[in-house]
């Protein structure tokens, strides 16, 4: 076994879900691996470490980014909001995902928490306009299970009001 | 089914976890003291590994150990692959390579650091001194006299090769009026599950025993290899798979990277963990669908078919984790599909090159679909007919079934006409073509097009015995009510997305007579759950729930049982279970009988004084079920496409499907199958590519190369039942997932040449870029 000497590390402060942290962090690391492995958030997945497949989304200050092509360090100072927060609300599943649940828009779910966020960042700045923009606001996640129209279905749904009381299982 | 649980659309109960960031997936879960493994690869398509030198990187920081095709030899058995099947060529290859690297991507050496990125930067200092070879980079050279050879064991690079002739095709063809070919070329994709290999090896030095945490759909098959190639006994090893993002046909082979993990977990006595990054899946992990099939058909003027030849050839890549007949076997057996064709041949051949291996992907007979309806409209345009009506003529009326195809395999409870008709009835073909006509006059080229699928699913052991293929297709299952009455199943399967969670509670919620709230599926478990053959070739819904509902009877069959003797009654002949509760048929009508299943449950793990003479206390039932050799769902798929000829642009506008899949177990997750595969369909015949140029290199190591469809390019997909059950499953279910990728490429490539039959060309590759589609409309003028 080696001995390792101590790694190189960077204070870096910004907002989790709501709470202050404050990490020690190789500067070269993704803030995808800060998130996942420091912070036991995993509800993000990393599926190409390449900006492409959107799992990895996060809101930063409000705005979606890929987290597996933001460095740790470069979210000093900011608001960083997860899968985890968004998902949440006072009587179990959020309206979003209980529309996810109705419409059948995941099947693996492991690209799942990346369109949540997503999608929490499309209806809560109103952008749901019409299926042609909700279509073109996903093309960053990619999904190889569902063929994407139930998510489109879940997304206009709870923009549009459509969804009557959650469906019972029977 | 009337108050059963069975066909009804359930809401998926294991989504909570998926939808609040919970699921637990390989990377997400928390290995206390493990290392972290990392695989160099070689950046040469064809090379001798001359020296490897590790000595530099064996001292980066937190190094622990570094490996090769060495150790791994001593540590574990070679692979090989050598099932008695004429014209296969045996194969054998070690764990890591030892003379030489055969892809670009092929492991060499592996890692194993304090953390991936340390891993990683000790794999730079790593010197491996290569001898570059000459590569075969494409099937026809790889076939060509004097070619350089994949594999050194080999005469040559042909691997596998079959033929076959029922029938007089010779004296068809020679009697033909009409000799019609035609050509397809698929090109080679990659499965691209979103969720990239990995797993976590865990060696218990005391117990002497291995744990497997892995993503996979096969946990029982894969324990079987995973032992044997370490020399232990099925009983020192446990494989467990956590939630799978995604498998298509990826995760089932047992890959050289983590057979070298496990090896290495037992070397080291400390977990290890592998992650392969999205570069290292588009390079390494397995890869699929590049065949080129030529067919010859003999038929009359007025379009009726009197022989059929194909040859067929795959490009299986440069090694063998499956009989490299494996996949395009398949498209040769069922190519005739819905159609009346008795005098048919084949020769297949697959040959090796020095590209990643091939893998079954989603429909590995993806292409048989498009082949055979491509050809009918290649017919069709040879004798200026229209391309519905030689179908029409073509194929198998309902009262020609079961209908025995050439090739031995038996059509039944299939209804192609019936799902062609309302494909046709439901897009309104007439209106269409006045639109398309008028459409043309100012420049919009649109098509339509048309391919009738028939669907091979859930292959039972009949199937393998006559392929003479060793292996069995039976599926195991165990149901077990609780002393509290709660119902636990299990089953030989692993889910990566088919919410058989939800689909097996319905079954065993209904053969036991309890409502699925109260049914727990447990799976994944090579320990608990029962030795089964695992989730491929569309088999789950069939085999799985099969099984489960023969358990469930046999069960619900007990607790009645016990039921009558604790009512004083002489037989359960007027007893049923509803919700958990037992009913009493009472003059006509059924009346709570005062027990539930609880009730029931608990005087047979703890009264089981009281139970009928004879009879074993508990409450458990553990069966296994083997399907039918083959069972076969069908479907019509359309697709409107509207070409841009200037761009060579393709836009897909409307997508219909009218499928029989036999008895459905839950509507929802059917759709939701069907719909993700026409969309792999799509995404593969529109965008995707791997791309091996002459030198060897891939040049689609990202997702910025291998384009994978967005929300934007896939359409609205209607999907309309038309289901029948099959007389011959326990569920009247048929199997399907595949089916739709199947018809998808045959619909669009169809589409596209109806679109283009004004200009005289027609499409036979993939994929259709615009690139490729203005090439074609260019050598029109």
């Amino acid at each position: 076994m080696v001995d390792d000497p101590p790694p190189q590390t960077v204070t870096v402060s910004f907002r989790v879900n709501g709470v202050e942290r404050r990490l020690s962090v190789d500067p070269r690391y993704a803030l995808a691996d800060v998130l996942r492995d420091e912070l036991a958030l995993t509800g993000l997945h990393l599926g190409c470490e390449q900006g492409v497949c959107g799992a990895c989304t996060v809101l930063i200050d409000g705005e979606p980014a890929v987290s597996c092509l933001t460095l740790a360090v470069q979210a000093e100072g900011s608001d960083v909001r997860t899968i985890e927060h968004l998902s949440e609300s006072a009587a179990g599943l959020g309206a979003l995902e209980q529309s996810f649940l109705r419409h059948g828009a995941f099947q693996c779910g492991f690209c799942t928490p990346g369109f949540l966020v997503i999608g929490h960042y499309i209806l809560d700045n109103g952008l749901a306009k019409d299926r042609e923009t909700v279509r073109a606001l996903l093309a960053g996640n990619i999904c190889r299970c569902t063929g994407y129209e139930p998510i489109v279905d879940a997304i206009l749904a709870v923009s549009t009001g459509a969804n009557a009381a959650p469906q019972d299982a029977s | 089914m009337s108050e059963g649980s069975i066909g009804k659309p359930l809401l998926r109960r294991e989504d909570y976890r998926f939808l609040t960031g919970q699921g637990r997936y390989l990377d997400d879960i928390a290995f206390p003291g493990a290392l972290h493994a990392h695989v160099l690869r070689s950046p040469h398509p064809h090379a001798r590994i001359r020296r490897i030198d590790t000595a530099a990187a064996a001292k980066a920081p937190g190094v622990i150990t570094i490996v090769t095709g060495r150790e791994l030899s001593e540590w574990t058995t070679p692979l090989r692959m050598a099932p008695p099947i004429e014209g296969l060529k045996p194969v054998e290859f070690t764990t890591l390579p030892l003379d030489k690297v055969r892809f670009i991507g092929d492991p060499v050496a592996c890692i194993v650091a304090t953390n991936r990125y340390l891993a990683e930067d000790a794999a730079e200092l790593i010197a491996v001194d290569y001898e570059e070879l000459a590569p075969v980079t494409d099937m026809d050279s790889a076939l060509a006299p004097g070619a350089p050879r994949v594999d050194d064991a080999l005469d040559s690079n042909l691997v596998s090769h079959q033929t076959f002739s029922g029938g007089d095709p010779a004296r068809r063809f020679a009697e033909a009026e009409v000799v019609v070919e035609a050509t397809f070329r698929q090109h080679r994709q990659t499965h691209a599950p979103i969720e990239t290999r990995g797993c976590c090896a865990v060696w218990d030095e005391g117990r002497r025993h291995l744990t497997m945490h892995i993503p996979n759909q096969v946990p029982h098959p894969y324990r079987t290899q995973l032992a044997r190639r370490m020399r232990l006994s099925e009983g020192q090893v446990t494989v467990i798979s956590p939630d799978v993002g995604g498998g298509f046909g990826q995760k089932i082979a047992l890959y050289r990277e983590e057979l070298t993990v496990a090896a290495l977990a037992r070397a080291l006595r400390r977990p290890v963990r592998w992650r392969e990054d999205r570069t290292e899946n588009l390079l390494a992990a397995s890869q699929a669908r590049e065949n080129v099939a030529h067919t010859r058909v003999a038929c009359d003027r007025d379009g009726r078919i009197r022989a059929l030849e194909l040859r067929l050839t795959e490009d299986f890549g440069a090694y063998c984790f499956y009989p490299a007949n494996y996949l395009a076997r398949v498209v040769a057996m069922i190519l005739t599909g819905p159609y009346r064709i008795a005098d048919y041949s084949y020769d297949v051949m697959v040959a090796l090159t020095n590209k990643c291996g091939n893998g079954p992907m989603r429909a590995p007979m993806a292409m048989t679909s498009w082949i055979m309806d491509g050809t009918v409209e290649a017919v069709a345009r040879k004798l200026g007919l229209d391309p519905i009506e030689v179908r029409r003529i073509n194929m198998l009326a309902p009262s020609e079934y079961p209908y025995r195809m050439a090739t031995g395999e038996t059509l039944e409870d299939i209804t192609p006409r019936e799902t062609l008709e309302k494909a046709i009835e439901v897009f309104d073909l007439t209106a269409f073509r006045a639109r398309q006509a008028a459409d043309r006059a100012r420049g919009v080229h649109r098509g339509v097009g048309v391919c009738c699928v028939v669907e091979s699913t859930t292959y039972g052991s009949a199937f393998y015995k006559a392929a003479g293929i060793a292996g069995s297709g039976h599926e195991a299952g165990w149901v077990k009510v609780e002393p509290s009455g709660a119902v636990n199943a299990s089953v030989g399967l692993m889910a990566s997305g088919q919410g058989y969670e939800t689909a097996f509670a319905q079954v065993v919620a209904d053969g036991l007579g309890v409502d699925p709230e109260d049914v727990r599926i447990h799976i994944g478990n090579t320990d608990t759950a029962p030795y089964g053959m695992g989730s491929r070739g569309a088999r789950g819904g069939t085999a799985g729930g099969s099984v489960l509902q023969v358990a469930s009877h046999q069960l619900r069959d007990k607790m009645l049982a016990i039921a009558a003797r604790l009512l004083s009654l002489n037989t359960s002949a007027e007893l049923r279970l509803r919700g958990g509760k037992v009913q009493r048929q009472l003059g006509g009508a059924w009346q709570d009988a005062g027990l539930t299943v609880a009730d029931i449950a608990h005087v047979a793990y703890l009264d089981p004084l009281r139970l009928p003479p004879g009879m074993e206390p508990g409450l458990e039932a553990h069966r296994a079920y083997d399907p039918p050799p083959m069972t076969y769902s069908n479907a019509t798929h359309l697709c409107e496409a509207e070409l841009d000829v200037r761009t060579g642009a393709l836009a897909l506008k409307r997508f219909i499907v009218v499928e029989d899949c036999g008895t459905v177990l839950n509507p929802l997750i059917v759709t939701g199958q069907q719909h993700g595969a026409v969309a792999m369909a799509i995404s593969g015949v529109l965008l995707e590519e791997v791309v091996y140029d002459e030198n060897g290199q891939n040049r689609s190591g990202s997702f910025a190369d291998y384009l994978l469809a967005t929300a934007v390019e896939i359409p609205p997909i209607e999907v309309i039942p038309m289901h029948t059950p099959n007389r011959k499953t326990a569920t009247g279910s048929k199997g399907m997932s595949e089916g739709g990728v199947m018809g998808a490429i045959g619909a669009v490539m169809s589409a596209v040449n109806d679109a283009l039959s004004p200009f005289g060309v027609v499409a036979e590759q993939q994929p259709l870029t615009p690139y490729y589609l203005r090439s074609l409309i260019r050598s029109a003028s």
